[in-house]
């Protein structure tokens, strides 16, 4: 029996259901993402865990108990808002300190524990400022050390990444990854992005309108995408429609290798192949050839673009210290056949 | 910091002499030992100024009891208010309810209602139901009128408020009470103190309609002094308004020491 469970759990507001009929178990000390696009109803599937939304149906277990009904203020679960929603007149110190107080906790054990916890988000030197003197990473610190202080059974983040500019979101990824290991906090993330939820979940909630499509490991999500849509939405994927014909896929009259699929002789199909599983080499010696259209440098990679007889492609080649051909050269492709999948679920 | 140029400094001393010239001439004149309204002499410094218009007020009994009666009309009718209009701007500000849109425009309506009808329509409500003179029924008709000026501040305090605050305080183990009283009051507390101020200094200043509606044991200061000025013009009246005046700058010095203007009424600095 997982540690937080949600049973058939649905949200309707009038016409429109924003959560339908979702199933999920979060294993003590998982860090699990609920990731989608806007409006795929994660948010509101957290804001139910939280007790902020009511249920229309279905029940949310944690720990073996109910606690569909129960207020969010009985809950005890810690919360990280998008917009870290501090207190703006209290300090940094009674920010974090808030939770224990309302759980009566004695002021020197208080002040410990709060101490405690701003040496862990690395913030002792600000107990005393006030959240608007802090930076955008530093307000989300407070956010997480006023979660976590009270020692919730699960932590829950909406977007808790999103209002911070890249490097920092970066940064703040490994920062929230550290602490979550060092205090072995269930946690479940809310994000739409797909970066950010590969690279610190253990496993990742893919959800589309309201439903839960798959639930995976982030490497098992990245390399079996249950569908077209989790194929697009997680990472880039080419997609070149063809046949199965003698166990390799034929598209636009060019035979490919592929991965074996249980599909019969002739069948129409969606082939995918990820832009970096694709070799660039020279013209003749590869599978298919085609010309660069388009290249992009992106400091660690250069994204090509080839047009091929097959379709136009996209290429993305590590830099490695070399230039690669320029737009107008001819060149060919290559791939390991298991690179040439058939999409599933379409 | 943002440095004025010579013409905007010209004209901003301007503006503020604009409106401090009458405060200091009341002021002055205050302190004129003549029978009129005339300004003290200059030349004589001793002779020419006096208390004798200071000292005349206190002679005048009906005076003091009508400023203590004007200051307690408006601290009372300033809170009731407040306590009002909190409840009625969370309400406006966060209800889906049938009538919201008239409510809040019904709360609003006294400030478009010239004091001189309110004043009759009062004075003829209180004979109706056997009321007139009584002062719990002139501090209901003061609340009426200020109303207005405390809604519209909380009202604003509670524009742009981010509700996922109290959804943080919530979820810490605050009940909803906790929640107003830690969270949701401090962080509007600027509106409602300025509502307060704002709410006091109008009941305290209102004359039009209280002429109607007080009897002659609740004749508040403003109602006095018109009372008084009708009959005769002699420069008591410039002393009772000097002594309001220094009292208003004493109180903002008081609270100024004590918890910062700028923090009260502006918030967070």
């Amino acid at each position: 029996m997982a540690f937080l469970a949600l049973r058939s759990l649905s949200k309707v507001f009038g016409d429109f259901a924003a959560v339908r009929d979702v199933d999920l178990g979060v294993e003590k000390g998982e860090f699990v993402s609920l990731l989608g696009p806007s409006g795929c109803g994660k948010t509101t599937t957290l804001q139910m865990i939280a007790g902020l939304a009511e249920p229309t149906a279905g029940t949310i277990l944690l720990d073996g108990r109910d606690i569909t009904n129960e207020k969010p203020n009985k809950r005890g679960l810690g919360i990280v808002f998008q917009s870290y929603a501090l207190f703006p007149h209290m300090s940094v110190a009674e920010n974090v300190a808030f939770g224990l107080e309302m759980r009566g906790v004695n002021r020197a054990e208080r002040e410990a524990r709060v101490k405690a916890m701003l040496q862990l988000v690395r913030l002792s030197e600000m107990a005393e400022r006030y959240p608007r003197q802090l930076s955008g990473g530093q307000r989300q610190r407070v956010a997480i050390a006023r979660a976590l202080v009270i020692a919730p059974p699960v932590l829950l983040l909406d977007e808790p990444l999103s209002n911070l500019d890249a490097k920092l979101r970066e940064e703040m990824q490994f920062e929230l990854s550290r602490i979550q290991r060092s205090t072995g906090t269930t946690t479940i993330m809310v994000t739409h992005d797909q970066s950010e939820a590969l690279s610190i979940s253990d496993r990742v909630v893919v959800m589309e309108a309201g439903r839960m499509t798959q639930i995976d490991a982030p490497f098992h999500l990245y390399e079996n995408p249950a569908n077209a849509f989790i194929s697009s939405f997680v990472g880039k994927m080419n997609r070149l429609e063809g046949q199965m014909r003698g166990g390799a896929a034929v598209i636009a009259g060019i035979t490919l290798p592929c991965a074996p699929a249980g599909l019969s002789e002739g069948t129409a199909a969606t082939f995918t192949i990820r832009p970096e599983k694709i070799a660039l080499c020279a013209a003749g010696q590869g599978l298919i050839d085609g010309t660069i259209t388009s290249r992009f440098f992106l400091g660690n990679t250069w994204l090509m673009q080839v047009e091929t007889l097959a379709g136009s492609l996209a290429v993305s080649l590590p830099n490695q210290g070399e230039e690669p051909p320029r737009p107008g050269s001819p060149v060919a492709l290559d791939w390991p056949a298991s690179a040439l999948r058939v999409e599933e679920g379409g | 910091m943002l440095k004025n140029g010579p013409v905007s400094l010209l004209f901003h001393s301007l503006v503020v002499g604009f409106v401090l010239a009458p405060l200091v001439v009341i002021c002055l004149v205050a302190f004129t030992p003549e029978n009129t309204l005339s300004m003290p002499k200059f030349l004589t410094p001793w002779n020419g100024f006096s208390l004798r218009w200071f000292r005349a007020i206190f002679e005048h009994p009906d005076f003091t009891a009508s400023f203590w009666n004007s200051l307690l009309l408006a601290t009372l009718s300033a809170s009731i208010a407040v306590a009002l209009s909190v409840p009625a701007a969370l309400a406006i500000d966060r209800m889906e309810f049938p009538g919201r849109a008239s409510l809040n425009a019904l709360f609003l309506s006294p400030l478009i209602i010239p004091h001189l009808v309110l004043g009759v329509a009062f004075l003829r409500l209180f004979a109706l139901i056997g009321a007139t003179g009584s002062f719990p029924w002139l501090v209901a008709s003061h609340v009426i009128i200020i109303t207005p000026y405390v809604l519209r501040l909380v009202l604003a305090a509670l524009s742009g408020f981010d509700r996922s605050i109290e959804a943080a305080a919530l979820t810490l183990g605050a009940g909803p009470g906790t929640v107003f009283r830690r969270v949701t009051a401090p962080m509007i507390l600027p509106g409602i103190t300025g509502g307060w101020l704002l709410a006091f200094i109008n009941s305290f200043d209102e004359l039009t309609m209280s002429i109607f509606v007080t009897s002659p044991q609740t004749v508040t200061l403003p109602v006095r002094m018109y009372m008084y000025a009708t009959e005769s013009i002699d420069p008591m009246m410039a002393a009772v308004s000097a002594l309001m005046i220094a009292l208003t700058a004493i109180a903002m010095l008081v609270l100024d020491r004590a918890f910062g203007l700028d923090k009260i009424l502006v918030g967070q600095k």
